[in-house]
């Protein structure tokens, strides 16, 4: 007994002193890294908009996008801009997305991830979101790799996983636009 | 050579973790890709050995046999948050980059291997010094393998960007035509079999 008792001692000691450890580095680092992420939404909402400029944040009540904000042309609202949430090989990622109000997608971009470099990480190049470009009002916005062009198709295998995440989020977000309309 | 010069040298060639011993294949592999990746790595491993094997190695008169497995990854794991931590707060692009490899360095066979076969034997300095030449071992063979992959797979060798220089140098020639198979997990895997071949050649030829 007495055995078992120190054993759990001396394991919950190192424990407590690696957590405390780690909390303390933490301490530190969380407001830069907050900051860091900050950072990079703005510039990747400003990326995602493109030609246009970010206009007023709305509140849009669904799990698939965390914030949402028109994007305007001059004083008029054309569309918007969201941060979508997506599911990849490596965990949860996001996308900052802009879309016309038919759904139409205008620019993409893949912000947090864990991805596989060299594969799945390859969804962070401009030209993997010049694949779904231009879609999602008129023509459909691809659901699997065989709606690709076989060019296309030969980029993203290897990397079916995050391809699927990326595209089910993007048509989600298209989906998002247009239930919104321009009604905000 | 001293006793303890010798704790740091054995890691870089006569035991070299990557080549010899063959210890911590999966981020090898994983992360070879470029340069910049295998030195951030690199360098978070021999972080991590170091540390983790200076106090695996002062605890090792306190920790019971049973629980020291679970010890060991405690240890571990806290050094590597604390790498991650720092990574993600000051330099983002190599904590992306490393992505799902950095976390994973707690269950990297190197750091477990060392802790368990050298740290919990040995004295604290000793530990240290098998630490920081293990890691540079590792850096060493993980510089070479992304550098041959880089250089022929992409034609570029990616280094961190300073001030105006962006970080990657182009390679005329090879960056137009590259051989795009050593980009991919099987140019890792014909990369690291031709290196293991040519040093199992050396050290056998030594050995004559």
């Amino acid at each position: 007994m007495r055995e078992i008792l120190r054993t759990g001692i001396i394991l919950f000691l190192i424990c407590a002193v690696s957590a405390g450890l780690c909390g303390i580095v933490n301490s530190v680092t969380a407001p830069v890294i907050e900051e860091n992420l900050i950072r990079e939404r703005e510039a990747a909402l400003a990326v995602a908009a493109g030609e246009y400029t970010v206009g007023n944040e709305i509140t849009v009540d669904t799990p698939e996008a965390n914030v949402a904000y028109t994007i305007m042309d001059g004083d008029e609202a054309v569309g918007y801009v969201f941060e979508l949430n997506a599911s990849g090989y490596g965990g949860a990622m996001t996308i900052i997305a802009s879309y016309y109000f038919d759904g139409e997608l205008i620019n993409a971009q893949l912000t947090t991830n864990s991805e596989t470099p060299g594969l799945g990480k390859n969804a962070e190049n401009s030209w993997y979101m010049d694949m779904f470009k231009g879609l999602g009002g008129d023509s459909p916005l691809p659901s699997s790799s065989a709606d690709l062009s076989a060019d296309d198709a030969s980029a993203v295998s290897g990397a079916t996983v995050t391809f699927t995440g990326v595209s089910t989020a993007l048509r989600n977000g298209s989906e998002l636009a247009k239930s919104l309309g321009g009604a905000v | 050579m001293s006793a303890h010069m010798k704790e740091l040298t054995k890691g870089l060639f006569k035991e070299n973790p990557t080549f010899i011993i063959m210890l911590g294949m999966c981020p090898t592999l994983g992360v070879s890709t470029q340069v910049s990746n295998a030195l951030g790595m690199g360098l978070s491993v021999i972080f991590v050995l170091t540390f983790s094997n200076m106090a695996i190695s002062a605890l090792r008169k306190i920790i019971p046999d049973t629980i020291r497995i679970p010890s060991y990854i405690v240890i571990i794991a806290s050094f590597v948050t604390i790498v991650e931590m720092v990574l993600h707060a000051y330099v983002p692009s190599v904590y992306a980059a490393l992505g799902v490899y950095l976390p994973l360095i707690v269950v990297n066979c190197i750091i477990l291997g060392r802790a368990e076969a050298f740290a919990n034997k040995n004295t604290v300095l000793d530990s240290a010094l098998d630490g920081i030449g293990m890691g540079v071992g590792f850096t060493m063979s993980l510089t070479l393998i992304s550098l041959i992959r880089e250089v022929f797979g992409s034609g570029t060798i990616t280094l961190f960007a300073v001030g105006g220089f962006d970080g990657v140098i182009e390679i005329p020639g090879l960056h137009e035509s590259p051989i795009g198979v050593l980009t991919l997990a099987s140019g890792a895997l014909l990369v690291m079999g031709y290196l293991k071949a040519f040093f199992q050649w050396k050290s056998a030829r030594g050995q004559k």
